[in-house]
C-alpha cells in the first residue's frame, strides 16, 4: 500500500493502481473513455488527463509541467493527483469538444442515450456549445459488422476498446481501425464479421452509442428499464448479470462486474439466451390430470382453461400434498424426487426437506446435467486454438446448468450420495416428483424410460415435455428471472439471484410453490432460508450470512480454487 | 360604559398600557347608514336602472358558436398532430421523449429501424412503427410538444374534438398525420415551430397585439 | 228534478253565458300566458346579463316556450318512494286552482258598474266583497305550497313549506292594511267600483294619494308570489328547490303556472287598485261605451299590467334574496307600521272631511322611518369614545 493524495484527499492505494483507480478510492472520478480495467492501456482518448506530481523526500511537492493521462500513469508513495485545477478542467472541455466535433448528436434515436458516457461527461465536464462551423463528417452505418452488433460509425469516439477486446479477450481480432486521422473508422475485414461467442461484449464496452446490439436495437429507451441483480443460468460459470426489464418483459441481460465469478464479460449464449422465458409455449397454469379419491366432483370437472380467473393453487397444492403422502405411505422407497440443476439451493432444500421429512426412505436424485461439447476457453490463438491454462481470460463451460454444485451439496446432505436419475434405468419406482426448469427440452430417452408410467407423477416445469404430458400433477414453475435464490457455480461461488419479473399468468416461482406445498408458514424469503440452510448443512455453511452481497461467497470446500475468471 | 369606581386610577393605568390605547392604533369604523340607505328604494331603483341599462345596451357577449367560430389564440393547445417532413414522411424519429414527458401517460410509441432498403427512407435510422395518443386521457398540457427534439408533435387549434366511442378517440399514427394534412391544408395551423427557433409562446409577443381578446373578457359591467 | 235544472238553465242562460265565456277566456289565456311569461322572463334575464337568451327554436326563439311545454308534458311521471301520494298529487293542483280561482272577481278589461247583459271582461261582475274574496282566496294558495312540502316528505321541501307558511302569515297583514285606505275612501269592496272611483283626471288614480299604500301593497304582493327577492320557500342555493324539490314534469308545471298566475293577478290588482285600471285621461269610461272604446280600455289596462309585470321581472334580476330575519323584519317592522300609520292618516282625512290629496304627504312616513332606523343602526355600530381612548374595557380589542 502506498499513500497517494488526490485533490488533497489522502488515500491508501495499491502500487499496481493507475491514477484513475487511486482517485476512485478517494471518491474522485477521473473521466475516461479508452481505459478499461481488463483491457490494455492505450491512452488515446485523452479524457483522463490530470495533473500529477510527486512529494520529494524533503517534503516539497513537485508537480509535473504537463498534464498526463491518468490511465497510463502509475502511482508511487507520495504521488499527488489533481483533477480540479482549471488546467485539467480546460483540458477536459477541449477534449470533449474534439470528441464531439463529428459526433452527429442524434441522441434522440440513439439506444445509448441515458447511459452514454458522452452525455454524462459532457454534462459534467463539457461545454455548452461547439465552435465547429463546417458540416460534420457523416459516415455510413455498418450493419454488417456482426450478426448481433451494428456499428453507427459517426457516433464513434475511436477509443478502440472494442478492437482491444477482440484482440485481448476473445482473441479473434475481427475488429480493426482502418484509415488514419479524421478518417479513422472501426471496421472488419471483408467477409469476416465479428461473430465470435463474446461479440456482444463490445456493445457494453462501447462508452458511446456506436456499437449497438441488434437484438435490443430501438426496443426500449434505457431509462425505462428496471434492473435486478441476477445470475446467468446459461452455463456453470454463473456469470453475474443484470436483468433489465420493463413492464414485466425482460429486454436484455448485461454482465455485472464480478471478479469472483467471470470478470467483466459474458458470452452471447447467455446474453441472448434468456428469451425462452417469454416463450408462448410455457406452462402457465397448474394442472391436475387424474382426479384422486380425495378431490370432490366439482374440482374434477374443472378444465385447466377454466382456472384462468380463479386461483387454482390452493386446490392443486392441497391435492398434490395428499397424493404425495398417500404415495409415500404406500411405497416409501418407491418415491423418487428428481432435483434439477436449474433449481436454486433454497428450492432444492425446501423440496428435499419436505419429502425427507415425510419419510426418510424416499429417494432424492439429480436430474440430467446438460453437457454440450467441451469448455470453450478464451482468448483464442491466431488459429482458433485454446489458450494455455494460465492465459485463460474467459470460459464458456460445457455444463449448461447453473447450480449442479449446490444441488449436489443438498443431495449429499439429505441422501448421503448423489444418485443420477438417469442411472435408475427402468426402475420400479412407483411415484415420481420431477422438477425441470431447464431452458430447453431436457427429457431424454433415459429419464423418460426411467420414469415410465408410475402410479403418481408430479412434474414441476416451465415447458411441456413428454413427462408433463402424462403427469398427474403439473406445477407451473418460474424461470430464472422470476426466482429468488442462490446458485452455486462450478467453482463453489454461491451467488444470490433476484426476481425481476412476475411469472406468466398463473405460473409461480418454484420457491413459492414448494413453500406452500411443504406447508411452511410465511412467504418465500431467500435470505431467511439461506440462514437456515447455512446452519443445517455444513457444506453450505458459507451462505449462513443470508446476504451474499454483490459478488457472492465461496463455499469452504472450494476456498482454495483460483478465481473463476482465470480458470 | 358604567365602570366600577374602585381602583380607577390603577385601572386607567393598566388600560393605558394596552395596545388599544396607543396612538398608533387605527380604528376601523362601520360605514354610516344614511337615510337613503335605510329607505331601500334608491338602491332598488339604481339596481333596476343597472338592469335596464344592460338590457337596452344591446351588446350581448354571447357567441353564436356553431355558426360563428371562436377566435383561437395562437398558443392554443388542441388536438395533436404528427408533422411530416419535406419528403412527406412522418417527422417523428421515435425518440420517446414525448412519451417520457407525458404526465398523463397517454402516448404510446413502438419504434422500429427505418426501412433502409427503401430509398425514400435512406437517411433515416429509426421511425415510429406505431404512434398512439389517447386523446381522452390527454390533458393537453403541451409537454410533448415542448419535449420533442425534432418538432414532430404539435398541438393544433382544433378545439372541438368529439367522438361517439372511446376507441375512435385513440388516435393512431395515420390519424395524427391526417390531422397534420388537414390543418396545414386549411392554413389554420401552419407549422409553428422550426428547428432552431423557439416555441410558439416565445413568438407570441409579436402576434399578441393582433390577437383577439380571449372569449369572455370582452367588456365589463 | 232534472227538468227543473234544465229549465232554470234556460232561464238563467242570458246571465250564464257571459260568465262561461269569460271563464273560457281565462282558461284559454292563463296557461298560454304562463308559458310565454317564462319565455319573456328568460329573454329579459338574458338581456339584463348581456346575453341573447333563447333564440334557437323558431323566429327569435319564440317557439322555445312551446318546445319546453311539450318536453315537460312528455316527461316521465316520477313519484318518489317516500311521498304521501294522494297529497303529493293534490298539492300542485290545489295551488293552480286557488291561483286561478282568484281571477273570478278580477276584471281583466273595462267593466261598467251598471251591469248589463252580454259579454263582460269579468267572470262574476258586481261582487260587493270582490277585493276581500280575492285576498281570501289568494292566501289559500299557501296551502298548495305547504301541503306539497309536507307531502314530499323531504327535509328541503318541509323547510320550504315552513318558510312559505311564515312568509304568508306575515305578509297578509300589510297586504290587507295597504288596501284598507283605498277601500275606506271609495267606500266599496267592489273592484269595479274602486276603479270607477279613479276615473276623471290622472290625479284621481289612487297612486297619487296613496303612494305609501301602493308601495306596501306591491311589496307584500310580491312576497305573496314567492318571487325574488322573496323566494325563500324555493331558494335554490339553500333548499335545492324548496317545496317543489320532489316535483317534476307536469306536476312541477302546475306549480310553475300557479306562480305565474299569481304574478298576473298581482299585476292586475296593482293596476286596478292604484293605477286607475282601464282609465286614462281623455278616455271615456266603459259605461255604455262602444266596442272600440272598450277595446281601447282593455289595451290601456293590459299596458299598465305589462308595465307592472316588467318591473316584477326586472326586480328579480336586480335584487338579491333577503335573509329570513330581514324578510320578517321588513314585514313586521317596516310594512305593517307604515300601513297602520297610513290608515290613521286616511281616517283623519275622512273624519275631518279634508281633500284626500293631502294624503300625498304620507310619503314622509317611510323617510321618517328610514331616518329612525339609520340613526339606530349608526348608534349601534359606533365605537364608544371611552374605548377609543383605551379607558373602557368594553368593546376594546384585547390582545392579552
Amino acid at each position: 500500500m502506498v499513500k497517494v493524495k488526490v485533490n488533497d484527499i489522502e488515500v491508501d492505494a495499491d502500487p499496481k493502481d493507475n491514477c484513475i483507480l487511486a482517485a476512485r478510492k478517494a471518491g474522485v472520478e477521473i473521466p475516461h473513455y479508452c481505459w478499461h480495467e481488463s483491457l490494455s492501456v492505450v491512452a488515446s482518448c485523452r479524457m483522463c488527463l490530470v495533473e500529477v506530481g510527486e512529494t520529494k523526500p524533503d517534503g516539497t511537492v513537485a508537480m509535473g509541467p504537463k498534464l498526463v493521462p491518468g490511465c497510463q500513469t502509475p502511482i508511487k508513495e507520495g504521488t499527488i493527483i489533481r483533477t480540479d485545477s482549471s488546467k485539467v478542467k480546460t483540458s477536459q472541455q477541449m477534449t470533449l469538444e474534439l470528441l464531439l466535433l463529428n459526433h452527429p448528436l442524434d441522441c434522440s434515436i440513439c439506444d445509448q442515450a441515458g447511459e452514454c458516457y458522452l452525455q454524462d461527461y459532457t454534462y459534467k465536464y463539457g461545454k455548452a456549445h461547439s465552435r465547429l462551423d463546417e458540416p460534420k463528417i457523416q459516415r455510413e452505418d455498418k450493419y454488417h459488422i456482426g450478426e448481433q452488433i451494428a456499428l453507427f460509425t459517426d457516433r464513434c469516439v475511436m477509443c478502440t476498446r472494442c478492437v482491444r477486446f477482440t484482440r485481448e479477450i476473445s482473441g479473434t481480432a475481427e475488429l480493426q481501425v482502418v484509415a488514419r486521422g479524421s478518417h479513422e473508422e472501426i471496421d472488419v475485414f471483408p467477409d469476416t464479421p465479428c461473430n465470435n461467442k463474446l461479440a456482444g461484449n463490445v456493445v457494453d464496452l462501447c462508452p458511446v452509442g456506436a456499437l449497438c446490439s441488434k437484438d435490443f436495437l430501438y426496443k426500449k429507451r434505457v431509462w425505462w428499464l428496471k434492473h435486478a441483480d441476477s445470475v446467468c443460468t446459461g452455463c456453470s460459470t454463473g456469470c453475474s448479470v443484470q436483468v433489465d426489464q420493463n413492464d414485466n418483459k425482460v429486454y436484455r441481460l448485461r454482465p455485472r462486474e464480478n471478479p469472483q465469478a467471470q470478470g467483466h464479460f459474458m458470452c452471447d449464449e447467455g446474453r441472448f439466451g434468456f428469451k425462452y422465458i417469454h416463450d408462448e409455449r410455457r406452462i402457465k397454469y397448474p394442472r391436475l390430470k387424474a382426479p384422486s379419491a380425495t378431490t370432490n366432483a366439482t374440482v374434477r370437472s374443472t378444465e385447466p382453461s377454466d382456472l384462468t380467473f380463479a386461483d387454482p393453487w390452493p386446490m392443486v397444492l392441497a391435492d398434490t400434498r395428499k397424493r404425495i403422502q398417500t404415495a409415500i405411505q404406500n411405497d416409501p422407497s418407491g418415491f423418487v424426487v428428481v432435483l434439477s440443476a436449474f433449481m436454486t439451493v433454497e428450492e432444492a432444500y425446501l423440496l428435499a426437506s419436505y419429502i425427507k421429512g415425510i419419510d426418510s426412505r424416499t429417494k432424492l436424485t439429480l436430474g440430467p446435467i446438460p453437457i454440450v461439447g467441451s469448455d470453450d476457453l478464451y482468448p483464442k490463438g491466431p488459429k482458433g486454438q485454446s489458450p494455455a491454462a494460465d492465459k485463460v481470460k474467459f470460459t464458456i463451460r460445457a455444463e449448461k446448468c447453473p447450480n449442479r454444485t449446490g444441488i449436489e451439496a443438498i443431495l449429499r446432505h439429505f441422501e448421503g450420495s448423489v444418485i443420477q436419475a438417469e442411472s435408475l434405468g427402468k426402475s420400479s419406482a412407483s411415484a415420481w416428483f420431477v422438477v425441470g426448469g431447464y431452458s430447453s427440452g431436457w427429457v431424454n430417452e433415459k429419464i423418460d424410460q426411467a420414469v415410465g408410467t408410475p402410479s403418481l407423477l408430479i412434474v414441476q416445469d416451465i415447458f411441456p415435455s413428454p413427462l408433463s404430458e402424462r403427469a398427474d400433477v403439473v406445477l407451473a414453475a418460474g424461470s430464472f428471472a422470476e426466482r429468488d435464490g442462490t446458485y452455486v457455480n462450478h467453482a463453489g461461488l454461491a451467488q444470490a439471484t433476484h426476481a425481476s419479473i412476475r411469472p406468466p399468468e398463473q405460473a409461480r416461482a418454484d420457491g413459492r410453490i414448494l413453500m406452500d406445498l411443504a406447508g411452511r408458514a410465511g412467504l418465500f424469503n431467500a435470505m431467511a432460508l439461506r440462514k437456515e440452510i447455512g446452519t443445517k448443512i455444513p457444506e453450505l455453511s458459507a451462505i449462513a450470512t443470508g446476504d451474499l452481497g454483490e459478488h457472492g461467497v465461496r463455499l469452504a470446500k472450494f476456498a482454495n480454487r483460483p478465481a473463476a475468471a482465470k480458470s | 360604559m358604567s365602570e366600577p369606581q374602585t381602583n380607577e386610577a390603577q385601572k386607567n393605568e393598566a388600560l393605558k398600557n394596552k395596545p388599544s390605547a396607543k396612538k398608533s392604533v387605527k380604528w376601523g369604523e362601520a360605514p354610516k347608514l344614511t337615510i337613503l340607505d335605510a329607505l331601500y328604494l334608491p338602491a332598488i331603483v339604481s339596481g333596476l336602472a343597472t338592469a335596464v341599462r344592460h338590457a337596452v345596451s344591446g351588446k350581448a357577449t354571447t357567441r353564436q358558436y356553431p355558426e360563428v367560430e371562436p377566435e383561437i389564440p395562437p398558443n392554443y393547445r388542441g388536438v395533436h398532430r404528427l408533422n411530416r417532413d419535406e419528403a412527406g414522411r412522418v417527422k417523428c424519429v421515435a425518440c420517446y421523449m414525448c412519451q417520457t414527458a407525458c404526465p398523463a401517460n397517454c402516448i404510446e410509441i413502438i419504434a422500429a429501424p427505418a426501412p433502409k432498403d427503401d430509398p425514400h427512407w435512406k437517411d433515416r435510422d429509426k421511425f415510429p412503427a406505431t404512434f398512439t395518443i389517447d386523446e381522452l386521457r390527454c390533458i393537453y398540457c403541451g409537454m410533448c410538444e415542448e419535449a420533442c427534439p425534432v418538432d414532430a408533435i404539435e398541438l393544433t387549434s382544433i378545439y372541438d374534438l368529439t367522438g361517439m366511442t372511446r376507441e375512435e378517440m385513440i388516435f393512431d399514427k395515420e390519424k395524427l398525420l391526417s390531422v397534420f394534412d388537414e390543418t396545414v391544408k386549411t392554413g389554420r395551423d401552419p407549422v409553428r415551430t422550426n428547428r432552431g427557433k423557439l416555441g410558439p409562446a416565445a413568438e407570441l409577443s409579436s402576434t399578441a397585439k393582433d390577437a383577439p381578446p380571449p372569449p369572455g373578457r370582452g367588456k365589463s359591467g | 228534478m232534472i227538468n227543473n235544472l234544465i229549465n232554470s238553465l234556460f232561464e238563467y242562460w242570458p246571465v250564464l253565458w257571459p260568465a262561461l265565456a269569460a271563464i273560457g277566456v281565462i282558461l284559454a289565456v292563463v296557461p298560454f300566458l304562463g308559458l310565454y311569461m317564462t319565455f319573456v322572463e328568460r329573454k329579459i334575464a338574458a338581456y339584463v346579463q348581456d346575453r341573447v337568451g333563447p333564440n334557437r327554436v323558431g323566429p327569435f326563439g319564440l317557439f322555445q316556450a312551446i318546445a319546453d311545454g311539450i318536453k315537460i308534458f312528455l316527461k316521465e311521471q316520477l313519484i318518489p318512494d317516500h311521498v304521501f301520494t294522494a297529497l303529493y298529487f293534490l298539492a300542485p293542483a290545489f295551488s293552480l286552482i286557488t291561483a286561478m280561482f282568484a281571477l273570478v272577481v278580477m276584471p281583466f278589461g273595462p267593466v261598467a258598474t251598471d251591469y248589463k247583459d252580454g259579454f263582460r271582461f269579468i267572470v262574476a261582475p258586481g261582487i260587493d266583497i270582490g277585493i276581500l274574496m280575492m285576498l281570501a282566496i289568494s292566501s289559500l294558495s299557501a296551502y298548495g305550497i305547504i301541503v306539497g312540502g309536507w307531502a314530499s316528505n323531504s327535509k328541503y321541501s318541509i323547510y320550504g313549506a315552513i318558510r312559505s307558511c311564515a312568509q304568508f302569515i306575515s305578509y297578509e297583514i300589510p297586504l290587507g292594511l295597504s288596501i284598507l285606505g283605498v277601500i275606506a275612501i271609495t267606500g266599496s269592496l267592489n273592484i269595479e267600483k274602486i276603479v270607477e272611483a279613479q276615473s276623471g283626471s290622472l290625479f284621481d288614480w289612487n297612486v297619487f294619494w296613496q303612494p305609501v299604500a301602493m308601495l306596501v301593497f306591491f311589496t307584500a304582493a310580491l312576497a305573496e308570489t314567492n318571487r325574488l327577492p322573496f323566494d325563500l320557500p324555493e331558494c335554490e342555493q339553500e333548499l335545492v328547490g324548496g317545496f317543489h324539490t320532489e316535483y317534476s314534469g307536469i306536476k312541477f308545471v302546475l306549480y310553475f303556472l300557479a306562480e305565474y298566475t299569481h304574478i298576473v293577478t298581482v299585476s292586475f290588482l296593482t293596476a286596478l287598485l292604484f293605477l286607475g285600471g282601464w282609465h286614462f285621461p281623455g278616455l271615456p269610461g266603459p259605461s255604455g261605451a262602444s266596442t272600440p272604446i272598450l277595446l281601447l280600455g282593455l289595451g290601456v289596462l293590459l299596458a299598465k299590467v305589462s308595465l307592472v309585470v316588467l318591473v316584477i321581472i326586472l326586480l328579480r334580476w336586480s335584487l338579491p334574496r333577503f335573509r329570513f330575519d330581514q324578510l320578517m323584519g321588513l314585514a313586521w317592522k317596516g310594512l305593517i307600521p307604515l300601513g297602520l300609520v297610513n290608515l290613521v292618516g286616511v281616517a283623519i282625512v275622512l273624519s275631518l272631511g279634508l281633500p284626500k290629496h293631502l294624503l300625498i304627504a304620507t310619503v314622509i312616513l317611510p323617510v321618517l322611518g328610514a331616518y329612525y332606523s339609520a340613526a339606530k343602526f349608526n348608534a349601534s355600530t359606533a365605537i364608544p369614545n371611552a374605548t377609543r381612548q383605551g379607558l373602557s374595557p368594553q368593546g376594546a380589542v384585547s390582545y392579552e
